[in-house]
């Protein structure tokens, strides 16, 4: 593909919603409020599981200010199938009760009732007088005893999908499922070295430093307005409409600015509660949850325990590679254990692969997407096992990738055959990197990782309203959270010629524009990019239509450069090029508003490959690791707004970083989430990260008419892997347990020394 | 005819294991019609809740997108992401 | 729920009484105000100390320098006396929170919260310092490592508080430091805190040492065991390691969230290393 060279895309321009935010103008979930508003908060459980003999919510109910209590009972329940709600498959059943536990709460922290109150000290109060008859059962956190023998059954209607003769014993397995290729038994006769090892994640959560918040209005009508901070208002559109029984058009939603979601507010939690509560009370209810309800409530990604095994020939070509991977869903069903699965050896061309995942419920919260779902928890132990292979042959960690490395050709172990993909490219950028090519320092250690994601396209619309001045007006449905405004505008500012500043792009709710699917899937840049493009073309093709009409010629005798109407050649006449606003101010005498509109089911997202290279320095007393210096390559197709593109990049490292190094949940014996807020669930602060050295590849994706790939899950693949193999290099010491804190690191290190003073 | 690969699953289900087929057909839609045709009741599981790669490209609700006739078209689990 | 603000001690001791043990003193609110928030404190009446003047100034004395309670960590930075002083205990103060806690946290907010895990009390009970508490029976002086009881427990009575915290004037040639393990670099609570406290003589051999050690028992101690292995010696390995071992002994921490028994009493002993190196290092410059 010919490079391109372009007025606005890949220009680095203040982002549209930029003044606002940094002025504090700009309203997030909680910052709305409707007049006569009351104060929703949930009940939760103290227990890990527990059946729920009765709920008593009289004394509630009868406390002067409480205007609704409601529980499970409020809403219908659901049938035990999969269903689309705003174009995700979920099973409603499980949704249902997730949002409110009906007969058993399965987490610390499920909600069990909700009350409206005038004010915040009433609705606790309110809270306090609801009485809830709890069975405590046996319950179980980690996902390897879920598995085992004699574990606390968490359903009893669970039946493993997908194996014979399960259909008769109680599981909390929820699925397994297979990737295969080639043909293993060959694969390891072919091998010379082969590493075999156990690796294990810890779930950790997304960290959006906005906490989920809805206010929620009804009418007597049945008509509902709710605006809340979501990732998708359609998809919240849709939860809402099935767990309460009444139609889309009847909802109306809303999408504040979001404070970060990174998967996690995808889903639905507060906002079918305030709409109940709104309903029964006949005012605005406002749900906004705390900081530890959003620790013990709402969805971490999954965790994982996994076992893989790889052989390669004494050069260096890996001919087998197996991957048994267990994670954790928690409540319900739905760990990312598919995209875990097929990302796992998606990165390298190897014939002969065998991955087999199961999907496996405990008492934890129901797990929410997080970047690139799956894929970082499978790469954190294949990626440590090919480091843990190029130590064994002897050969340089980022050489055995390149030898390895999955090109043009290349049969996935999912199914698909890869096309132009960037992998090579991405490991030959970083290998001339002026960060690879320097030397480390005394006692420094050197890790690399490289990473896979989908990335995906799906459903989008989008308008483009010219307003009589010439200044456009960019509409779509998709909420903004890794400055997608800027992308989508400067892709409209190409397309029409005209300056970026006179476009200004809006989200808009539910009712204001078609079906968006939800932000996430590092889809927006792509698939709203591709609808806005085609939009755009389309108020293009309107506005040499009125410059025909003007003029008096064909519409085929004008064309659009520049952000003019200009006659296509000398033949058509003498006429001056006609600007969009001179065009725009006679809108009205030749047909009346210009405007063009899309929408598309995006198809052809092109997979993204990243490689990252971390030089960490290990304190070998307190086991404390600095990350000293971090290179992050990765291939996003095109760059739209490369500031945008390079902050994803970092973003996702720095989340990286604390997965790698400190998040975790720490429970107590009663399956009690003990670390309920940022103090002691610990990501890292600015002074725990060097600067974050991004590096772009573009291979441009034939699909998109600028090239797009997708940026923002791919980072957050690879950092665990690199820091633990950064890390083996500085101490010795192979890390298979999520996270490498202080006081496991400093354990393995003390542990080595005594097992060499033992061999000497 | 177009290559069609099958999950593990499906072809656990319907196919005897057979995890490659070749299909005629120009659309999604008809290799799906041409293997519910050979395998019944595989249908309802090629055209809700899967994705499809037609020649390494990911579509997902895939339903009338054209397939060449030497296209290799793989059935797998849906993406959504974060 | 009432807020008062007096100007003198008189009167806010006598608010405290009134209030009898509902009420709470706010000088920076860092730790009271979260607990208000969490539903964890519930007074009946808010004391704001900041108005009193006694409270909120840093005097230097002629035998020492005399903090006001209410002080924010960074009027304490910012001090030309104290940071020559008590170095030590600038860094272990300005440790603690972010840029906008520092603006608010005083160090006798720190005190009175009474954690184990406070950055500036080690720091303190190394450099000696006295608190002066005034209350219905007039004013009082205590040490303070006998201040806190018990995690958030301190031996204040009923319509006391504190007014100042006297650093003594140090003798020539000492020097004290601080340094606290947590997992992050910044933003975090000790999962071990200690500082020491030294003086040398011409020689460079230790004449008198004070070691303060928190977050490995139920308050923050002075090792008077681990003071004394150090004097007399001028640091070497043998001294470092017996006063290392002395803070291995004097813990007595909880398996909690935070950090596990073992870790916390390895890291007393590598912290005593480091912290003596670096205040022997200043005392002899």
């Amino acid at each position: 593909m010919a490079e391109k060279t372009y007025k606005w895309v890949g220009t680095r321009q203040p982002r549209p919603d930029g003044a606002d935010k940094v002025t504090g103008r700009a309203r997030f979930g909680a910052d709305f409020d409707m007049p006569g508003q009351l104060v929703g908060k949930v009940l939760r459980s103290p227990h890990a599981h527990a059946n729920i003999r009765s709920i008593d919510t009289s004394k509630a109910e009868a406390l002067p200010g409480v205007k609704a209590v409601m529980t499970s009972a409020d809403m219908p329940d659901m049938p035990d199938e999969m269903a689309p709600a705003g174009e995700v498959m979920v099973n409603l059943r499980d949704v249902t009760r997730n949002v409110m536990a009906r007969e058993k709460a399965l987490y610390d922290g499920h909600a069990v009732a909700a009350v409206a109150a005038t004010t915040e000290a009433i609705a606790r109060q309110a809270l306090a007088l609801i009485e809830v008859d709890y069975e405590v059962l046996p319950h179980v956190i980690d996902v390897d005893q879920a598995v085992a023998e004699g574990a606390p059954i968490l359903h009893e209607n669970l039946r493993t999908k997908n194996v014979d003769g399960a259909e008769d014993t109680l599981t909390n397995v929820a699925a397994r499922i297979q990737f295969t290729k080639g043909d293993m038994d060959s694969g390891w006769s072919q091998a010379d070295v082969v590493i075999e090892h156990a690796f294990t994640t810890k779930p950790v959560h997304q960290g959006y430093i906005e906490p989920h918040a809805a206010v929620a209005s009804t009418t007597e009508d049945g008509q509902v307005q709710l605006w809340c901070s979501t990732q998708g208002q359609f998809n919240v559109r849709g939860y809402c409409a099935k767990l309460l029984g009444m139609e889309t058009s009847q909802i109306r939603v809303t999408p504040s600015e979001i404070g970060g979601g990174f998967g996690g507010k995808t889903v639905v939690y507060g906002e079918p509660l305030a709409i109940k509560l709104s309903q029964k009370a006949g005012k605005p209810v406002k749900i906004v949850m705390t900081r530890e309800e959003v620790f013990r409530g709402s969805g971490p990604t999954a965790a994982g325990a996994m076992d893989v095994k790889l052989g390669a020939t004494k050069d260096g070509r890996i001919v087998a590679a197996d991957l048994n991977i267990r994670m954790q869903a928690g409540a319900f069903p739905g760990a990312p254990v598919g995209p875990a699965c097929m990302c796992s050896f998606a990165c390298y061309d190897i014939d002969n692969i065998n991955v087999v995942g199961f999907d496996v419920v405990s008492n934890r919260p129901k797990v929410a997407a997080y970047r690139a779902p799956g894929s970082p928890v499978a790469a954190w132990g294949v990626e440590s096992a090919i480091n843990m292979l190029a130590e064994k042959l002897g050969m340089d960690q980022l050489e055995l990738r390149i030898k390895n490395a999955a090109r043009e050709g290349t049969k996935t172990h999912y199914g698909p055959t890869f096309k132009d993909i960037g992998m090579a490219a991405t490991l030959d950028a970083a290998k001339n990197s002026p960060h690879y090519q320097t030397p480390l320092k005394p006692g420094q250690g050197r890790g690399v990782a490289v990473g896979f994601w989908f990335n995906i396209g799906m459903d989008s619309s989008a308008a483009c309203h010219v307003g009589e001045d010439g200044t456009v007006t960019l509409i779509s449905g998709s909420p903004d959270i890794g400055g997608s405004r800027a992308s989508l505008a400067l892709m409209a500012a190409e397309e029409l010629g005209v300056d970026y500043q006179k476009i200004r792009p809006i989200v808009a709710d539910t009712a204001s524009i078609g079906f968006n699917f939800l932000t996430g899937g590092s889809r927006v840049t792509f698939a709203t990019g591709m609808a806005v493009v085609q939009a755009v073309r389309e108020a293009i093709d309107e506005l040499r239509a009125r410059a025909a009409k003007l003029w008096e010629v064909d519409v085929e005798a004008v064309i659009w450069e520049d952000g003019c109407a200009k006659p296509a050649g000398s033949n058509v006449g003498d006429f001056e090029p006609l600007s969009l606003a001179e065009i725009a101010v006679n809108a009205g005498k030749t047909g009346g508003p210009i405007n063009g509109h899309a929408q598309l089911n995006a198809q052809g997202a092109g997979p993204g490959f990243g490689a990252q290279i971390y030089d960490v320095s290990v304190d070998q007393d307190t086991g404390h690791v600095t990350v000293d210096r971090c290179t992050v390559v990765q291939d996003v197709g095109t760059a739209i707004h490369p500031d945008y593109v390079e902050g994803q990049l970092q973003g996702g490292v720095v989340q990286g970083i604390g997965w790698a190094l400190n998040e975790e949940y720490i429970y107590n014996d009663k399956g009690q989430l003990e670390n309920t807020g940022f103090l002691d669930y610990r990501m890292p602060v600015a002074s725990d990260l060097p600067m974050i050295e991004p590096i772009i590849v573009e291979v441009p994706n034939p699909n998109h008419p600028y090239g797009v790939r997708g940026v923002g899950e791919v980072p957050i693949v690879p950092p665990m892997a690199a820091i633990g193999n950064a890390i083996a290099g500085a101490t010795g010491i192979r890390m298979t347990d999520l996270p490498m804190s202080p006081p496991k690191l400093s354990a393995a290190i003390d542990a080595a020394r005594v097992s060499e003073a033992a061999d000497d | 005819m177009a290559k069609v690969i099958l999950t593990r699953w499906l072809a656990r289900q319907f196919t005897a294991g057979q995890i490659e087929h070749q299909v005629p057909g120009l659309t999604i839609r008809a290799l799906a019609r041409e293997l519910e045709y050979r395998y019944p009741g595989i249908i309802k599981h090629l055209e809700d809740g899967v994705a499809v790669a037609i020649d390494g490209e990911i579509y997902q609700n895939a339903f009338l997108e054209k397939v060449e006739p030497n296209s290799e078209v793989a059935f797998m689990p849906p993406i959504e992401g974060g | 729920m009432r807020y008062v603000a007096p100007s003198t001690l008189e009167e806010a001791s006598a608010f405290l009484v009134d209030a009898n043990g509902n009420g709470r003193v706010l000088a920076g609110g860092t730790d009271l105000l979260v607990q208000l928030r969490a539903g964890m404190a519930n007074p009946d009446t808010i004391v704001d100390v900041k108005h009193i003047d006694e409270l909120m100034t840093i005097k230097e004395e002629a035998d020492g320098i005399r903090i006001g309670a209410a002080v924010c960590g960074q009027a304490m930075g910012e001090h030309a006396g104290l940071n020559n002083t008590w170095p030590g205990l600038v860094e272990a103060t300005e440790l603690i929170g972010s840029t906008q806690v520092q603006g608010r946290a005083s160090a006798g907010g720190n005190l009175c919260n009474a954690s184990p895990a406070a950055d500036s009390v080690p720091a303190m009970i190394a450099a000696g310092a006295m608190i002066s508490v005034y209350g219905p029976d007039g004013h009082r002086e205590l040490a303070v490592e006998n201040f806190a009881t018990a995690p958030g427990k301190t031996n204040l009575k009923e319509g006391e508080l504190i007014t100042s915290i006297k650093l003594p004037k140090p003798a020539e040639h000492s020097g004290d430091a601080y340094l606290r393990m947590t997992p992050r670099t910044e933003m975090d609570i000790a999962i071990v805190g200690l500082g020491v406290a030294l003086t040398l003589d011409s020689e460079g051999t230790v004449t008198a040492a004070r070691v303060g050690l928190g977050a490995v028992a139920p308050t923050a101690m002075l090792v008077k065991e681990a003071g004394d292995a150090l004097v007399g010696s001028k640091l070497d390995d043998e001294a470092l390691e017996r006063a290392a071992e002395a803070c291995r002994k004097a813990c007595n921490p909880i398996n909690d969230k935070r950090g596990t028994i073992e870790y916390r009493t390895k890291i007393a002993g590598v912290l005593l290393k480091r912290v003596a190196k670096i205040a022997a290092e200043r005392a002899g410059s």
